[in-house]
């Protein structure tokens, strides 16, 4: 992993376009603000973490899963 | 060669799904007659599908509010033509929809992407209940 010092108000960069800069540093707690292209999404890793799981779990559901959410999702007759 | 859109007119995710990098289109294919449910199926890989449902019917409180930055990725004029899908995950025991993740869909840019409606507070395992 690289390691770079820095202080509030100086950044780094990554690649052309990815700006990173150091708000605030308060004890343990850094704010961050980034910069980056539209396509580039930026999360908090445990929240991408979470929904990659989520993702992966939700993805090509067994037919069964699929017939029995139809069901569940099914109006009855008027 | 056979079109694996069936015709359907062809979603572009401006941003890949978080898990699935590779697959940026996709077409929305309906399951049930009410438009209730929808599987979310790659063109790339037709194995890859994912259950969506307008959240409406099922969470009647849910009104995400949806930032200037998704309206710029999906190239949106109009913000009337967004349609909004939560992602479900089919179990035995319980369907949950993810409610922190919509997918959002621009209908007349026809690109998409899945938003994560940080610091809002909705769960990705909402636990869904009968439309009725």
């Amino acid at each position: 992993m690289l390691v770079l010092t820095r202080r509030a108000g100086e950044s780094v960069m990554i690649g052309n376009d990815v700006i990173i800069t150091v708000l605030e540093a308060r004890g343990d707690v850094i704010r961050l603000g980034i910069q980056a292209p539209r396509d580039v999404q930026v999360h908090r890793e445990e929240v991408f973490r979470e929904l990659q799981a989520a993702n992966r779990e939700a993805a090509s559901p067994t037919e069964d899963a699929v017939r029995a959410v139809t069901e569940m999702l099914q109006t009855p007759e008027e | 060669m056979i079109d694996p859109s069936l015709g359907l007119p062809t979603i572009t995710m401006a941003v890949p799904m978080p898990g699935f990098p590779a697959h940026r289109e996709f077409v929305l294919v309906r399951l049930n007659d009410d438009g209730l449910l929808y599987a979310f199926t790659s063109i790339q890989d037709p194995e890859l599908r994912f259950l969506v449902a307008p959240p409406e019917p099922f969470f009647p409180d849910y009104a995400p509010e949806i930032e200037n930055e998704v309206f710029s990725a999906l190239n949106t004029r109009d913000a009337d033509r967004l349609l909004l899908l939560t992602v479900i995950t089919a179990g035995v025991e319980e369907t949950t929809a993810n409610l922190l993740a919509p997918i959002v869909v621009d209908r007349d840019t026809m690109r998409a992407m899945q938003v994560v409606l940080s610091g809002s507070g909705y769960p990705v395992r909402a636990i869904m209940h009968r439309a009725y």
